[in-house]
């Protein structure tokens, strides 16, 4: 199992780097997909994994990155690269904006207040507030990938876009796990009096872990408005935030299980499409089944370097 | 001011059929501390059980007898499926940790939803025509029977719920096994039994509220349960979960609150006002307006 554990991810990374030149086309599109999903998903285990907040609605600021990246590049005609640095911070604002008021809120109540920003979101796109957003429609194309006047429209440019940003985001949850911001939500996750009591600043790291999985999920936005060229109210419906919701938990809030979840839920699917009217229906039986078999996810979060007998049975998950 | 009393009218109606889905939602929170995602699924399900009732059971008739009997009988097999669901999706989760009964939910959720989907269709179906067209037309104000029957059978059903919970022995468990189900245990309450209760009554309301939709939308599809049940369960919240005059009050004020948004805005941004509405209300009293303040327990 160590020898396992030492060599996946070198053997992941050097998969994941050859994988577009083995693959035809629409193989190469649902890659993409992956490594999009991932991204968000793993956006959302920040939130709601690594700092214990009951967030369900994190399509939102993947879709505002999305959106921002969009009505950017065709509305006043920015190149996608340069869209990047607003695709990100305006959702890390919008995130900041939105959790600040409701961050106190204790779980369920926290859990339906996020549902509610994603469904007021999708609504107000919808209904074109502005007159940018498309309406129902969404807005269809987009530039495609160039910089510095080298054209990157190829599927293995995205391509790797897309992995360059996975790469990134693992990057930072590898940085995050071992600072003090990640120790902070760390341990208001297991316990935020306890937290507090130390000297914490519960609230603060609160509304970073929002900050920072809006960002992170606003840049894997962008990706996505270059992947389709266009962007729609559906693709960032809450029935998303749910899915993404549901990967982190059946997971366990761990890469490994974060990615067998994004898998499963959405490459699996492009395999078995005679069964596509069958999906859901395996997929909630699926989903019962896991928790049911395995409480704390699949392959359940350990974090940093505690040694073992310091940590309680049981008193290591959400 | 016809506007507003034909409003207020609707409002009403809406109301009441959220106020009974939403009991189902207060309930369960109420004893399990969980959000019974399913339960919207099961109000829709109940709509097509009805529809699938009276085409093959009670052969079509719209006889008082027949819709009685089509009521009781989808409030039977919905109370059935209550029970099987807590028993396989919820019972083993009950000492887990929160999330997996959230996530187990929502899996119980897709599989109702996606099996309506394969037993019915996608596409929309029409209920039938229960109760017969009568409209009363006071001076510009339009009230259906349809209207009439589904306020005051509400009403009904919700006062009686309440005397139960209220008046009974059975009640006084319920209400125990709400605050502490350990200490209800020690009081040789049989807590078990007590869930399963509340999933038989809080299912059978839910089968009552998707028939009202049934017959009062007419068109029916496999997904509305996502709809009507987000509504019915912000109204449990803004009525304070766990809290049974709660979410009466809660689906009356949400029924009228989106009766006037539809009237005097646009119904377009109806789910963008319900949710703001939710979030001032949770900022403002952050535990619903009949719910208790919960001081933090170290």
């Amino acid at each position: 199992m160590k020898t396992i554990q030492r060599f996946a991810y070198p053997i992941f990374f050097a998969v994941m780097a050859i994988l577009p030149h083995v693959l035809d086309s629409r193989w190469q599109a649902v890659a993409i997909t992956f490594l999009i999903f991932a991204v968000v998903a793993l956006s959302q285990d920040i939130i709601l994994g690594k700092s214990g907040m009951f967030n369900m609605g994190q399509a939102l600021f993947f879709g505002l990155g999305a959106y921002t990246t969009a009505i950017l590049n065709n509305e006043y005609g920015w190149s996608i690269i340069a869209t990047i640095p607003l695709a990100i911070l305006i959702p890390a604002v919008c995130g900041v904006l939105l959790a600040g008021p409701i961050v106190h809120l204790r779980g369920d109540y926290l859990l339906v207040t996020t549902i509610g920003f994603n469904i007021v979101f999708v609504q107000v796109v919808q209904n074109n507030l502005g007159g940018i957003t498309g309406g129902p429609n969404g807005i269809f194309g987009l530039d495609s990938l160039s910089f510095y006047g080298i054209d990157l429209t190829s599927q293995v440019s995205v391509y790797y876009f897309a992995f360059a940003v996975l790469l990134l985001t693992l990057g930072i949850m590898r940085n995050l796990a071992g600072s003090k911001a990640g120790r902070a939500m760390h341990y208001l996750r297991e316990d935020q009096l306890a937290a507090e009591s130390i000297g914490i600043n519960t609230r603060i790291y609160k509304i970073f872990a929002f900050a920072l999985g809006a960002g992170i999920a606003g840049l894997a936005g962008t990706v996505f408005a270059v992947q389709y060229s266009a962007v729609s109210p559906e693709a960032f419906d809450f029935i998303q935030s749910v899915l993404f919701f549901s990967i982190v938990i059946v997971g366990g809030s761990s890469v490994p299980g974060v990615l067998i979840g994004v898998f499963v839920m959405f490459v699996l699917p492009e395999i078995f499409r005679e069964f596509a009217t069958w999906r859901f229906f395996i997929f909630g039986f699926a989903m019962i089944a896991a928790m049911i078999l395995r409480p704390r996810g699949i392959i359940p979060a350990t974090f940093g370097k505690i040694p073992k007998f310091l940590i309680k049975e049981n008193n290591h998950g959400a | 001011m016809d506007i507003f009393l034909q409003q207020l009218a609707n409002g009403l109606t809406i109301g009441s059929m959220f106020a009974l889905v939403a009991l189902g939602y207060t309930m369960v929170y109420g004893v399990m501390r969980l959000i019974n995602f399913a339960h919207g699924d099961m109000v829709a399900a109940s709509a097509f059980v009805g529809l699938t009732i009276y085409t093959h059971v009670t052969g079509q008739a719209t006889s008082l007898a027949a819709v009685v009997a089509i009521f009781l009988l989808s409030a039977v097999v919905m109370a059935v499926l209550g029970v099987v669901l807590e028993r396989v999706a919820y019972r083993p989760l009950r000492e887990a940790p929160r999330l997996s009964a959230v996530v187990s939910a929502l899996g119980a959720s897709l599989v109702i939803q996606n099996g309506i989907m394969l037993i019915w269709g996608p596409r929309m179906r029409i209920f039938p025509e229960l109760v017969p067209q009568v409209y009363w037309d006071f001076g510009g104000v339009v009230i259906s029977l349809i209207q009439v029957i589904i306020l005051v059978l509400s009403l009904v059903l919700m006062i009686a719920l309440y005397l139960f919970v209220e008046k009974t022995r059975i009640g006084a468990a319920i209400r125990a096994s709400s605050i502490d189900q350990d200490a209800a245990r020690l009081m040789g309450i049989n807590v078990n039994s007590i869930i399963a209760l509340i999933f038989i009554i809080g299912s059978s309301l839910g089968a009552v509220g998707g028939l009202f939709i049934g017959l009062y939308y007419r068109g029916i599809t496999f997904n509305m349960g996502w709809q009507y049940g987000l509504y019915a369960f912000v109204a449990a919240i803004i009525g304070g979960i766990g809290n049974i005059p709660g979410a009466m009050l809660g689906g009356m004020l949400l029924g009228l609150f989106n009766a006037f948004i539809a009237g005097y805005v646009s119904s377009t941004w109806a789910d963008a006002f319900t949710f703001i509405l939710l979030i001032v209300i949770l900022i403002i009293r952050p535990t619903g307006i009949l719910g208790e303040r919960v001081a933090e327990k170290v």
